[in-house]
């Protein structure tokens, strides 16, 4: 019997609920939030297979659960990560604030000592992102630049998340070591319709788990797009969640003698690719989801997704389930 | 002087206008042509 546990009832939870539900594989969900009434709801909406639980902070984790899933902003995603790793069972979240991040690395040893995987940052970008340039890579003989931007964002702690992201000093690996920059260069970056071109910021999120992943890489950017206004929003308008999200991956390297880029990105609503993306990484690491598993992955640790699946049956996984990618196909001018 | 002051309006519209107008960052190289298609086949490229 396999049982994936999700916290968070949020934007992206509950389309991880809803997707986790839909997984052949898995025989219960278990629901829970900071709102009891709100995860029965939820649960009562999603049939049989899905259970309301309730659980406190400090309460112990059910049993015989296979897998932890957290659509949670950062500090409650890492307390409830040790507690995953405290009961030995695999844990997965959209979490991607660098410091969290961190925090969750630092779990590593004893994550691969216990031989449990860990993989934080499974949403749009870092997460499908981080796939796609897996997918990108493997077209290549070898790779030495990803670039990977991000415009959208699911909800208000996602839209928290980017802000601080923002505001913080960005991280850029090259050739072999960080730079911080204080206030990185913005560019202009093109996302498919309807997003377009929007300037991205260069932030520090999920660059770590980018470069623990590519290895040999020379040089490794992140950067995130211009965010909603604070100002109040004007009736009709849609809510943060509804709001179209994108990702874009431009991976250099070489075939033969010739030097290629490659460019895939993704678009969608941010909550529902991210929730999407959070639920197929749970069923995998919860055994639900046969073939996704990368051929070579790690038994244990910490790790971003494009070191935990096959490109490949994971991008088809979620064109199944009508998250689909796609390849920029065009010629650039210098 | 008449020149001198008229030169000082310009120059100040011209910060007034510039502070409205955001010329930071480098654009990034526009694809010219092409254009986005979805993944499909059995490789998925």
């Amino acid at each position: 019997m396999t049982t994936v546990l999700l916290d968070g009832l949020g934007a992206v939870g509950i389309r991880a609920a809803r997707q986790l539900v839909d997984s052949p594989g898995l025989d219960a969900l278990l629901i829970t939030g900071r709102s009891s009434a709100r995860a029965e709801e939820l649960a009562d909406a999603l049939g049989d297979r899905a259970h309301a639980v309730d659980l406190g902070p400090d309460d112990v984790l059910p049993d015989r659960l296979d897998a932890v899933a957290a659509a949670l902003p950062a500090e409650p995603g890492v307390a409830l990560a040790r507690r995953a790793l405290e009961a030995s069972v695999p844990f997965t979240s959209t979490i991607d604030d660098e410091n969290a991040v961190n925090a969750l690395l630092d779990l590593d040893e004893q994550a691969r000592h216990e031989g449990v995987l860990f993989a934080p940052s499974c949403g749009l970008a870092p997460g499908l992102a981080d796939v796609l340039a897996r997918h990108a890579a493997d077209a290549l003989d070898s790779v030495d630049e990803i670039h990977v931007a991000r415009s959208g964002v699911s909800g208000p702690a996602c839209l928290a998340a980017a802000r601080k992201a923002r505001r913080e000093p960005a991280l850029e690996w090259h050739d072999g070591a960080w730079h911080e920059e204080r206030r990185g260069t913005a560019e202009l970056v093109w996302f498919p319709d309807p997003i377009g071109a929007r300037e991205c910021e260069p932030v520090a999120s999920g660059i770590a788990l980018l470069v623990q992943a590519f290895p040999g890489i020379a040089r490794a950017t992140t950067r995130i797009g211009e965010l909603p206004s604070r100002r109040l929003t004007w009736p009709g308008r849609r809510a943060l969640d509804e709001e179209w999200g994108s990702a874009r991956v431009e991976v250099w390297g070489w075939r033969g003698r010739v030097r290629e880029s490659m460019v895939y990105g993704v678009i969608d609503r941010t909550a529902v690719a991210a929730g999407t993306v959070l639920a197929v990484a749970a069923a995998r690491l919860a055994g639900a989801a046969q073939g996704l598993g990368a051929r070579d992955g790690p038994a244990g640790g910490v790790h971003g997704l494009a070191a935990l699946v096959e490109p490949v049956p994971f991008l088809a996984e979620l064109a199944r389930r009508g998250v689909k990618a796609a390849a920029f196909e065009g010629v650039r001018v210098a | 002087m008449k020149a001198l002051r008229r030169g000082l309006i310009v120059a100040a519209i011209a910060v007034v206008v510039g502070g409205f107008v955001k010329l930071r960052g480098k654009g990034g190289v526009p694809p010219t042509s092409g254009g986005w298609r979805e993944l499909d086949g059995p490789e998925f490229r």
